[in-house]
């Protein structure tokens, strides 16, 4: 009964001696929500450009609305009624709402005067289209997220759009915006809008698609029904073989040494309260939360960048006082940051550069200068030991992908020999097969002594790597889940009823 | 992101050997161009390379090239200074006030060079002071560098207007002039200065935990940050090095002019050492001291060779500029068509 | 609306413009005078018209440096053309010539910049180098007296003449006219005109801009002219009202231009920035020069306070921010409320 929309037949593209895309086809229908999953590097952003006219494919056809083009151009696809909403939402933060939203139409009028009365026009006009309310005057930069978000998607409405392709869309969104997001896109469907939804959050995957399309090593594996496919289904057509998680060893913490890491009231203000816990050799110790939960503050005060008001912290049974990163660093304690790129990595400097920083001073020669031979050792080393993909140590980092980059991060700490390991959100933008190298490689460190701290809000990552995972809400530990005696659908209850009005431990609000 | 590799596949290449050398293809090419320019030069101007006019580039350029080195380093963690040609004038300044004022008449030759050690001191703690300053501003309070800069350049420019009031500081002893006019091995002396700074230089950012902790600083602060690496220590100890090389090319314009002035250089030095630096092919957290070297010898040749081969010409001294800003906009060209294939930043 | 107006750096600035007068007034009340309101608006307008001008560029997100020189050889060589083929009339055809050499060196500037992307600081950082020397090379190296017959009264071209109780006659002088005009248009040209919503939308973010279907190179290539024919205007404007044309007209005076444009709300980074707002800037620019002299600080020692100043007002909102930091002020912290 649908109408088909849109429709690629045999697209390959190949870049240099490398095939992006093998012989992909796909449809779309009018007002059906597909999602496009796949790793990095599976040939899913070079099907989205081709799609949308910036790329042109070496091979195949593709028709919209019943027209065939072999060569489409941008604007071709965008007059089609394609359009694409990146990561940064195409917008300009110092412009109005009312500008973002009007400028491709006026641009396209092609008139030198700008007229600003047609341009608040063309915005209300917009707004009541998709029926949602934005205050125009304000700057762009200004709104959250989700409003940034919505301003895109009115864009791509203005624009006349048939199908709306999302990139990544829910990123950045508290679990009430994902939602109102799926609203939006359920919205679209009744007035015969498709949706191609790009996304690794394989949960919000099962939530919304209505089919699925994986692609690996740009080949498509999987084109079928949403609600035949579960999660491990997913993840085992994106990466060719099944995720072992049962070899997974999952050590016993030791109940009777000296705490790893003990943490005594400890308090931030606009972050967390009275926080008290313990990680035990041998134990990875999960904490997670929504945002907002101070989750975050709290990885970031035991790492020194934000000393904690009051309150104690013991390393080993010693007390310790942490003022700053060089003290948290000096002391063995490390920090897998949840911004790689800004915060983990050097990005142009080489990957052996960016393996040895936290050691560079224990690099140096009898005269001072550093060894240049040792550090190409050491570097090499742990290059192979995480099994970082590179045909060599002196290529930047940023020529790496996701997985690859988090796998220097990890090294870099890991060389450091670090007696607690701090890992904030590890595993995002990482790509299923690292991902799962990674967690085996947490459970590794955990049997060989090293304590971990596992920050994160994937649910069954938690559940994979961790022994005991602490939920907090509104800056307290409101709850402790021990491994055995739970599992995913508990935990997943329990993280969305703390974001709720729900009942259980009902605090007052913080502020 | 490996997509985006597949678009711009970078190999193990040549180009990456020679930079685990230190040598770059920016070397190359300013190397390249020194030797032409140099043999255009000797060519055309029989008396180009002769002693005396090779002795006369040798003198002039040091006090440049060992403040583009000052320029360099902070460059290179991030920042910049703007402050260092002021900082050289009033290193000049108060070591001269003092001299004048203390040395007295018919005094001997020993006790003068006592004097002269003192001056010595001066520069040295005028270097470190400064570069204090500048660290405490730019590091700990976390001025934005041009700004901080700015505002320590007024003050220590500032500081030598008021306590010359505007003149220029004579009558030193002719001893002074010894490090500005002597030779070593038929080379000048502040040129010996220039090689021993560059190579210092080129160590200490090459081949030191230092260095290496000031070029991850560069390139991300957020970064070095959370590696462990102190920033503020790291951008404090940068800016106090930078101090001290502005200093000792006060000491060498000192030595050279005989005299001490509040706005020597203050028009021109400072872009210059920037417009040398961008030859160099200098950015946050990536730099070479040898580039920084060959860009000023190259600059020096351009101005010596363009003098002599326009002599008699009304101006000629003025060609020069005309000059370098041509070479400036070759290199930015040459660049562009060679980046096309390598990751910048 | 009066609240948005309020949070606007334009208004900060004129706020401190206000106090600054008042300030200086209460130490030296001569200060309140129509002949120094005459001379402080005359000493701007140079710079105003110039301000305008590297607005563009600023607001486009890059730093241009190169057009002080522009404003020297426009103006310089155009005087000793005239010069040489014996002209004796008036400034008009001074401000033709030097226009047309402002926009051609602004043309050059721009076609290289969008032809190889090349870094707007980086290339002007060669520009100016290139035509300080291209002006005292090819052109001349020494200041020039010699005023056509038609310009000589330029100097006391006054729009509008008031009597003041201290120094008697005194004039508005016509310049000003120039910068209400420029400024006129320049603001037109930002607010109402393609090219200007494309100038911010650059300097917002390039790369959407690009999406969006804005044509950077073109309009690079015209900004760039824009700077060049303003730095032409007030170059001839200063050199009329001295009575001499100089080579070096207006180095190392890049930085109090930017200065200007950067304390009238303009953000460095790009995509902001107003003429008012420049203007304003300019003004207070010009107060705070005065306001050194006014205060009777010795002339040697003048420096130095601006030292202090400058380092004193780049430190305070820098530690307030460091403090804001600590505090914990992290993103998520934001969101607290949300869930």
């Amino acid at each position: 009964m649908a109408q088909e929309l849109l429709r690629a037949e045999h697209i390959t593209k190949h870049f240099g001696g490398v095939t992006a895309l093998d012989d992909v086809s796909l449809s779309v229908d009018e007002g059906e929500i597909l999602c496009l999953v796949g790793e990095n590097g599976s040939g899913k952003s070079t099907l989205i450009k081709i799609i949308s006219g910036v790329y042109k494919a070496d091979q195949g056809d593709i028709y919209i609305n019943g027209n065939h083009y072999k060569q489409l151009t941008p604007i071709e696809s965008m007059r089609q009624g394609i359009q694409v909403i990146y990561q940064d939402f195409s917008l300009f933060p110092n412009l109005t709402v009312a500008e973002n939203i009007a400028t491709n139409e006026m641009l396209s009028t092609g008139r030198f005067v700008v007229d600003w009365s047609e341009i608040y026009r063309i915005a209300e006009d917009a707004l009541e289209r998709v029926g949602v309310s934005l205050p125009l005057d304000v700057e762009a930069g200004t709104l959250s997220t989700a409003d940034r978000q919505l301003i895109a998607i009115v864009k791509a409405i203005l624009a006349d759009a048939r199908l709306i392709i999302m990139d990544e869309p829910t990123t950045a969104l508290t679990q009430k915006e994902v939602h109102a997001l799926f609203d939006v896109i359920k919205d679209l469907k009744e007035r015969g809008i498709s949706t191609v939804f790009v996304s690794h959050k394989l949960q919000e995957v099962r939530e919304i698609s209505e089919r699925t399309i994986i692609l690996r090593n740009g080949k498509k594996v999987l084109d079928r029904d949403a609600s035949e496919l579960d999660v491990k289904t997913i993840e085992y057509h994106m990466t060719g073989r099944e995720i072992d998680t049962s070899s997974l060893e999952f050590s016993e913490p030791r109940t009777d040494a000296t705490p790893l890491l003990r943490v005594e009231n400890l308090t931030l203000g606009r972050g967390f309260y009275d926080i008290s816990f313990e990680l035990m050799p041998n134990e990875v110790l999960g904490i997670t939360g929504l945002l907002g939960s101070g989750r975050n503050e709290l990885a970031l005060s035991l790492f020194g960048h934000l000393p904690p008001e009051s309150g104690r912290i013991y390393l080993e049974g010693e007390e310790m006082t942490i003022r700053s990163i060089e003290d948290a660093t000096r002391k063995g304690i490390g920090y897998v940051p949840a911004d790689r790129i800004r915060e983990g990595l050097f990005l142009p400097h080489s990957i052996s550069n960016n393996t040895v920083v936290t050691i560079i001073n224990s690099l140096l020669t009898r005269l001072g200068f550093i060894d240049e031979e040792r550090k190409d050792e050491v570097a090499e080393d742990w290059i192979e030991r995480l099994d970082v993909k590179t045909p060599s140590g002196e290529l930047p980092v940023e020529s790496l992908s996701g997985g690859n980059q988090q796998r220097v991060v990890l090294a870099k700490w890991l060389a450091n020999h670090p007696k607690v390991l701090i890992m904030n959100g590890p595993t995002v933008g990482v790509d299923v097969g690292s991902k799962a190298e990674i967690h085996h490689l947490v459970r590794n460190l955990a049997k060989e002594g090293t304590g971990v701290l596992l920050i994160s809000d994937d649910i069954p990552e938690l559940m994979r790597t961790c022994n005991r995972i602490l939920l907090m809400r509104r800056g307290k530990i409101v709850d402790e889940f021990v491994r055995e005696r739970t599992d995913e659908e508990e935990l997943n209850r329990a993280l969305v009823a703390a974001g709720g009005n729900g009942s259980g431990t009902g605090t007052t609000t913080a502020g | 992101m490996s997509e985006k590799a597949l678009e711009s596949k970078p190999k193990a290449d040549l180009a990456d050997f020679l930079e685990s050398l230190g040598i770059s293809g920016q070397t190359l090419l300013l190397l390249g161009i020194l030797t032409v320019l140099i043999a255009f030069f000797a060519i055309t101007e029989d008396r180009f390379l002769t002693s005396s006019s090779l002795s006369s580039m040798g003198f002039q350029l040091p006090e440049l090239g060992v403040l583009s080195l000052a320029m360099m380093v902070t460059i290179i963690v991030g920042g910049v200074n703007l402050s260092i040609n002021a900082t050289s004038n009033l290193g000049a300044v108060l070591a001269g006030l003092m001299m004048t004022r203390l040395i007295p008449e018919g005094a001997a030759e020993g006790q003068i060079l006592l004097y002269i050690g003192l001056a010595l001191l001066i520069f040295l703690t005028i270097g470190v002071l400064t570069g204090i300053l500048n660290g405490l501003l730019v590091g700990h309070i976390g001025i934005p560098p041009i700004l901080a800069t700015l505002g320590t350049l007024s003050l220590f420019q500032g500081i030598s207007t008021g306590l010359t009031k505007g003149q220029t500081v004579t009558g030193f002893p002719e001893q002074v002039q010894f490090l500005g006019s002597e030779r070593f091995l038929f080379i000048p002396l502040p040129f010996w200065i220039f090689v021993i700074a560059t190579v210092v230089t080129y160590i200490l950012l090459n081949h030191t935990a230092f260095g290496f902790k000031m070029r991850m600083t560069g390139t991300s602060p957020a970064a070095a940050n959370f590696s462990g690496i102190n920033n503020n220590s790291i951008i404090m100890r940068t800016y106090v090095y930078s101090g001290l090389l502005a200093a000792i090319a006060g000491m060498i314009v000192m030595s050279r002019t005989a005299s001490a002035a509040y706005e020597y250089g203050s028009k021109t030095y400072v872009l210059l050492t920037i417009l040398i630096a961008v030859l160099a092919g200098l950015r946050q957290g990536f730099g070479n001291a040898l580039n920084i070297f060959l860009a000023v010898l190259i600059l020096q040749v351009l101005s010596t060779g363009s003098f002599m081969a326009l002599r008699g010409v009304r101006g000629s001294t003025f060609f020069k500029d005309f000059s370098w800003g041509l070479l400036l906009v070759a290199i930015l060209i040459i660049n562009y068509h060679v980046r096309g294939r390598r990751t910048h930043g | 609306m009066l609240k948005s107006i309020i949070k606007r750096n334009e208004f900060i600035t004129f706020l401190t413009i206000v106090v600054l007068s008042a300030v200086i007034g209460i130490i030296n009340p001569t200060f309140f005078s129509v002949s120094t309101l005459f001379n402080v608006l005359r000493a701007s307008n140079v710079y105003a018209i110039m301000a305008f001008g590297l607005l563009l560029v600023v607001i486009l997100g890059g730093v241009d440096i190169s057009f002080v020189a522009i404003s020297a050889v426009s103006s310089y060589s155009t005087h000793m053309l005239l010069l040489s083929l014996g002209y004796e009339g008036g400034i008009l055809l001074y401000f033709i010539i030097a226009g047309v050499i402002g926009i051609a060196a602004g043309l050059l500037s721009g076609f290289l910049i969008a032809q190889f992307d090349l870094p707007i600081f980086d290339l002007s950082l060669a520009m100016v180098t290139l035509w300080y020397g291209f002006d005292l090379f090819f052109i001349g190296a020494t200041a020039n007296f010699d005023l056509p017959e038609g310009m000589v009264g330029y100097y006391g071209a006054h729009i509008l003449q008031v009597q003041d109780p201290v120094v008697g006659q005194t004039g508005l002088h016509i310049s000003v006219l120039y910068v209400l005009v420029v400024g006129v248009l320049v603001w037109l040209l930002l607010r109402y005109t393609t090219i200007g919503r494309g100038i911010y939308a650059i300097g917002g973010n390039r790369e959407v801009a690009i999406r969006s279907g804005y044509n950077v190179k073109a309009i690079t290539m015209i900004v760039f002219p824009i700077l060049g024919l303003l730095a032409s205007i007030a170059g001839v404007t200063q050199g009329g009202y001295q009575r001499n044309f100089n080579p070096v007209l207006f180095i190392g005076q890049h930085l109090d231009v930017l200065a200007a444009v950067i304390l009238g709300g303009a953000a460095i980074t790009g995509g902001r920035g107003t003429v008012i707002g420049a203007y304003l800037g300019v003004i207070l620019v010009q107060l705070i020069n005065r306001a050194l002299i006014l205060t009777g600080i010795p002339v040697e020692w003048q420096q130095f306070t601006v030292g202090v100043i400058l380092v004193v007002f780049t430190a305070v909102p820098a530690i307030r921010a460091r403090r804001r930091k600590r505090i914990g002020h992290t993103e998520e912290s934001e969101k607290f409320q949300e869930i």
